[in-house]
């Protein structure tokens, strides 16, 4: 059975830990904006949540906006950012 | 999304060359001539500038229902010079250094005791007296200390430190930065740093707060320091810095709130955490009538805006669905 990659645990756990209710993950697009008026459409909020979130389940910190900036582009960007930081890690 | 935003300034009322003046004041004299001069200017404003007298109304109303006549403009003038003589107080710290100022702090080994836990620390600070000012005290703890603060393009009051040249003590984080500076705010409290946070003004989306009534009527209060307590563990400290005197100020430490990890979603649920700061907001301003110095009427920008995101859908562009009621107030601690 494939391992669920990381994009599919990402968007498991901002849907079940942001409280995003009717949502499947099939809906959010690996490429879409996460924050801002276009696409997921997550906010500042969401973001406090989300850092704690990604060093909770990943062990990865974001330490401030630009490496936010780096990060939160979209899932695909999210998932990397993870990746790079766990190798560089290891 | 709805984008309803606040309708208010940091803006300073007064020209530039008013602010000089008291500085230069300040400079020979301390307060001596500063705040014997601040009684004509503040006449000015309250008799000529009906704009002006009208914004201490909205708050003044609400604290002295039915008040009219003589008592009204008097506890108008009150008001007005009590926020002048805080901004005179600011501007003598930053001219004359944090010596000028006797601010007593009864509860600070508590605060200490907080920052040891290692969590970080959320000041929860309000439109109460020299805040500013007070802050000094949190050098004492020997942390970093980040302030969110958010100025309006021409706003002339200068910060304290900004009078003598100094890098400024604290590192100031902008809310209109990506994100609205809410990355920083986290690492800080990770680090167990402090992070200074203003509890009764909505900055941004009027979603991102929930009403609690205030002085009788609902009001919205922002968020984001009830968040970042939940999904941090730091507690928040609400700090109120009263003037006691000509220079004399004692910063009350009027509560410590714990917001455990479960109330974070829906938002709703940090409701009975939040009342806890807005009743000790209640209980500073029946005590201190005029050392709240809010200008703008924050009870009209509730509207039908301002509602509990219980929960959210796409569709809706995350709108709320509907009120559902409030959580019970519950002791939790981390």
């Amino acid at each position: 059975m494939p391992e669920t990659s990381l994009q599919e645990q990402l968007k498991k756990i901002i849907i079940e830990e942001l409280n995003l209710e009717d949502m499947d993950p099939s809906e959010i697009a690996d490429e879409e904006p996460l924050f801002g008026g276009e696409g997921l459409g997550l906010d500042s909020l969401d973001a406090v949540e989300l850092v704690v979130l990604v060093q909770k389940f990943f062990g990865v910190e974001i330490r401030d906006m630009e490496e936010g900036r780096e990060a939160f582009a979209s899932l695909d960007t999210l998932a990397r950012f993870i990746e790079q930081r766990r190798s560089a890690a290891t | 999304m709805s984008e309803a935003r606040v309708n208010w300034s940091s803006r300073s009322v007064g020209a530039p060359w008013q602010h000089r003046f008291f500085y230069a004041l300040i400079r020979f004299s301390d307060r001596y001539i500063a705040y014997p001069f601040l009684y004509p200017l503040v006449s000015y404003y309250l008799l000529l500038r009906p704009d002006q007298r009208r914004k201490t109304r909205y708050y003044l109303d609400r604290r002295f229902p039915g008040q009219a006549g003589p008592a009204a403009w008097l506890s108008s003038f009150r008001m007005i010079i009590g926020l002048a003589r805080s901004l005179v107080d600011r501007a003598r710290v930053g001219i004359r250094g944090p010596g000028v100022l006797a601010a007593e702090f009864p509860e600070h080994r508590e605060l200490a005791r907080l920052a040891a836990e290692e969590k970080g620390i959320i000041i929860l600070t309000s439109h109460v007296g020299c805040w500013q000012a007070a802050m000094s005290w949190l050098a004492a703890l020997k942390r970093p200390v980040h302030m969110l603060m958010r100025r309006d393009e021409g706003d002339i009051d200068r910060l304290y430190f900004e009078h003598s040249g100094e890098i400024s003590p604290y590192r100031i984080i902008d809310p209109t930065a990506y994100l609205g500076g809410v990355l920083e705010l986290v690492a800080a409290l990770r680090r167990g740093e402090i992070v200074c946070l203003m509890g009764d003004r909505v900055f941004g989306k009027r979603e991102n707060s929930l009403t609690v009534d205030f002085l009788g009527a609902p009001v919205a209060f922002p968020l984001a320091a009830w968040t970042l307590a939940a999904a941090t563990g730091a507690p928040v400290a609400v700090l109120f810095p009263v003037k006691t005197g000509p220079d004399g100020y004692r910063i009350e430490l009027a509560r410590v709130i714990r917001v455990p990890a479960r109330a974070r979603r829906p938002f709703a649920k940090l409701r009975p955490y939040l009342e806890r700061y807005v009743r000790a907001l209640e209980e500073l301003c029946r005590r201190e009538p005029y050392q709240f110095f809010n200008f703008y009427d924050m009870w009209a920008d509730t509207g039908s805006v301002a509602r509990d995101p219980e929960t959210r859908t796409r569709e809706q562009g995350w709108e709320h669905a509907g009120n559902k009621p409030a959580g019970t107030a519950e002791e939790d601690n981390h």
